[in-house]
């Protein structure tokens, strides 16, 4: 991930990539936790089990996440996994969960 | 102070601080920079290094032994983790302020 | 936005480091005296002072406690916005659930009761108003609610909410630290190559940005497993808060999984506006006694929970005390409350769930193990440490070039971080000497030594504020020695103070073997001495501590 021409560190570069990192992060979390634990549940396991397994690892997930924005080279495609991904993964859950109850 | 466990619990988790402390000397010892702190400008073989991570290692070893016939091993693997951190600060302190206090513990490592 | 891997872990340590630090540091700190807060209890509330008690007799001595319970004020005045019909007088609520709580180190019982709201708007929701008490189990006795518990009454809830209430931001803040403190300690080693040999590495006599670097390095590396865990455990615990995706999104998936909890293990969810009338709770806890024993684990009760209050759907929960193990509480046994029989035995935890209680477990501290407890106070306060050489090593760095283009950036970094780090201590001293110096009949006591501790750590900021002009000149601020001296000065107070209002002194409370006190008062003495020595250092190094700055700052 060495950037041999960095961009110039300026207010609106790190505002951008401090929102990516926190809130980028969270909807990719959020999508993650609920595709997974939906998941799980199609699966057969029990949602208390699903719920616990999954926020154990999530939290992990974020602290990757998080990094990872600042280390990408590409602002954009931090953009696109983790809000785009987030987005998509929630819209996945929900869509999941209604067809289970 | 474990107030309220068995004398001879109480010794055991004793005796396994004072491992572990000296199991992290003899691997801080291992490192040329503490190694001078404490013997000055002796050089140390590559052999004796190596012997020092070994006795350093078997130690700590040792320690997560002892730690595990006291308590529950969930109980006890946390009791060695955090013993390691306090006894590395005290190697640390030790070798910021009184490093000669450590030379028992290599004294058997003849000049190389 | 960065050249490199190491260079972009370097920027987020730094500043996320930098910004978040100073919540960080207070977390901690305040963490730190969590592990000892019901000792802190203990110092605070002199008629506290006795030995710890097993959960006394529910039949004879709960039961009446519980129906004097009555629902906490500002809840019952904010719940008039729950409810489409103008509300009963407070004492009129009936009590829908009662807990008990009790661990090894307290002697006092906290107890509770959960109030049931009548015509609510929402009726899923939990519609509750809630009240607590803490009674001496010896005689039922209420413990007046304006006598502060300190420690786990303040200390210990300003570590995971900064008392900041509002809308929980205190919770949000929090969390977004611990956040950053798993990144601050990934990127912090992603920047130093060689660990191993930083572990042991600590040079105080070198410059002051050298000697605070090793230092930082050092409390950061060595307690590093118990810096991950304990930041990864608290966001697990608060997982709820955090991601409330049970009762958001996925709320359908857990109110079905209630369903079949319900039917599996016949504890009724709602309960069936049918009046009844409790049986004798003594035999329940006999019999979850005899079951933990028949399964080789012994154990005393730790919590107890009665569910829907007088109806025919009572339940009674009877739950173990972990204080062999890491896990909290468990081996739950549940009682039909108007027969006596057993319904259903928590079943032996599955993998999922054992590695659950492990981690939020080693966090909660119910466990009995007065090393391991000390060990954490040692860890916590090494990670006071790291945050707070932390700031030294970011100031000492820029204060030559800031001093000579007139920025203020890291004089002002530094004012605050006097103002956080020795601020909260001196604040939290300030607050155990007013608890002394307060008369025991006060009347709303516990605002008044509120008002002492947020009031000093004020002052202290002013002070900070005022002290740091020699920075300016790239100079120390003697804000550090002078709070350090401060910090001595009030912890022998405190000491003192515990001694004239109460007898208990040192010599008294090791003599009769009571250590909840004897144990606060040797820390604050230890304490005492080392800001003592700190303060000393501080002021009657600085000649010479410049002349060395100078020599170090003319290789660079």
């Amino acid at each position: 991930m060495t950037s041999p021409h960095p961009s110039p560190i300026t207010a609106r570069v790190v505002v951008s990539r401090v929102a990516a990192s926190t809130l980028g992060g969270y909807a990719f979390c959020w999508g993650l936790s609920t595709l997974s634990m939906s998941s799980l549940v199609a699966l057969g396991m029990d949602f208390d089990e699903a719920y616990t397994l999954v926020m154990l690892i999530v939290f992990l997930v974020f602290l990757t996440a998080f990094c990872w924005a600042f280390a990408a080279r590409s602002l954009r495609a931090v953009w696109l996994v983790l809000a785009g991904g987030g987005g998509a993964m929630t819209v996945a859950a929900w869509l999941l969960t209604r067809s289970l109850v | 102070m474990p107030v309220g466990l068995p004398m001879n619990e109480r010794l055991l988790l004793g005796i396994a601080l004072a491992v572990t402390i000296t199991g992290l000397c003899w691997l801080a010892l291992s490192l040329d920079a503490h190694w001078r702190q404490v013997r000055g400008p002796q050089r140390l073989k590559p052999a004796n290094v190596k012997l020092l991570r070994a006795l350093g290692a078997a130690a700590l070893a040792l320690s997560l032994g002892i730690c595990l016939r006291v308590d529950h091993p969930s109980m006890a693997s946390l009791v060695w983790v955090m013993a390691l951190a306090a006894s590395a600060m005290i190697v640390a302190f030790t070798l910021s302020w009184r490093p000669r206090w450590l030379a028992p513990l290599v004294i058997w490592i003849r000049p190389g | 936005m960065f050249s490199s891997f190491r260079h972009s872990m370097t920027w987020l340590h730094t500043w996320f480091g930098l910004v978040l630090g100073y919540v960080l540091v207070v977390v901690f700190f305040f963490g730190s005296l969590s592990v000892f807060d019901r000792e802190i209890d203990r110092w605070a509330i002199p008629s506290s002072r006795f030995e710890a008690q097993p959960m006394p007799s529910f039949d004879r001595l709960l039961e009446p406690a519980f129906r004097s319970i009555l629902p906490d004020e500002a809840e019952y005045e904010a719940a008039d916005a729950l409810v489409t019909q103008p509300l009963p007088p407070r004492e009129q609520l009936e009590p829908e659930e009662w807990w008990a709580y009790t661990t090894h180190r307290d002697p006092v019982l906290g107890i509770g009761a959960g109030f049931g709201l009548p015509h609510p708007k929402d009726p899923e929701a939990h519609n509750h108003v809630h009240g607590s008490m803490t009674i001496d189990p010896r005689s039922g006795k209420v413990i007046p609610s304006d006598q502060l518990a300190l420690g786990s009454g303040f200390f210990y809830p300003l570590h995971y909410s900064l008392h900041i209430e509002w809308l929980g931001l205190g919770y949000w803040i929090v969390g977004l630290a611990a956040l950053v403190m798993l990144a601050a300690l990934v990127s912090g080693v992603v920047m130093h190559r060689k660990v191993f040999r930083e572990l042991f590495r600590f040079r105080p006599q070198k410059r002051t940005q050298r000697s605070a670097l090793d230092l930082h390095n050092l409390t950061g590396i060595v307690a590093l497993p118990f810096h991950f865990m304990f930041a990864l455990s608290g966001l697990v615990i608060f997982s709820g808060i955090y991601l409330p995706v049970a009762d958001t999104m996925l709320k359908p998936l857990h109110d079905a999984h209630e369903k079949e909890e319900e039917a599996q293990t016949g504890l009724p969810h709602d309960a069936a506006g049918v009046p009844a009338k409790l049986v004798s709770v003594d035999a329940m806890v006999a019999e979850a006694q005899r079951r933990w024993a028949a399964r080789d684990m012994a154990g005393d009760v730790g919590f107890l929970v009665v569910n829907h209050v007088d109806d025919a759907n009572l339940t009674v929960s009877v739950y173990r005390a972990g204080t062999d193990r890491i896990a909290s509480v468990g081996e739950g046994v549940h009682f039909k409350g108007t027969t006596g029989e057993v319904l259903h035995e928590d079943p032996p935890q599955t993998q999922v769930s054992s590695v659950n209680e492990f981690v939020t477990g080693l966090h909660l501290q119910h466990f009995k193990h007065w090393l391991l407890r000390w060990f954490y106070f040692v860890g916590g306060l090494a990670g006071c440490a790291c945050i707070a050489t932390g700031f030294i090593f970011f100031v000492e760095k820029r204060k030559r070039q800031h001093a000579a283009s007139g920025a203020g950036g890291s004089r002002w970094v530094d004012a605050l971080a006097v103002a956080t780090v020795t601020g909260m201590v001196v604040a939290t001293l300030a607050m155990l000497v007013a608890n002394r110096l307060l008369s025991e009949d006060l009347a709303g006591r516990d605002g008044w030594e509120k008002t002492a501790f947020w009031g000093t750590w004020l002052l202290a900021f002013f002070h900070a504020a005022l002290r740091t002009t020699p920075m300016r000149e790239a100079r120390r601020s003697p804000a550090w020695s002078e709070q350090c001296a401060l910090i001595a000065v009030l912890a022998v107070c405190a000491v003192l103070l515990n001694w004239i209002s109460t007898g208990d002194h040192l010599l008294r409370t090791i003599g009769a073997g009571y250590w909840p006190v004897a144990g606060i008062d040797l820390t604050l003495l230890v304490g005492a001495v080392m800001a003592a020595l700190t303060a000393r250092r501080l002021w009657s190094s600085t000649p010479r501590q410049i002349a060395i700055d100078a020599r170090g700052a003319a290789y660079e």
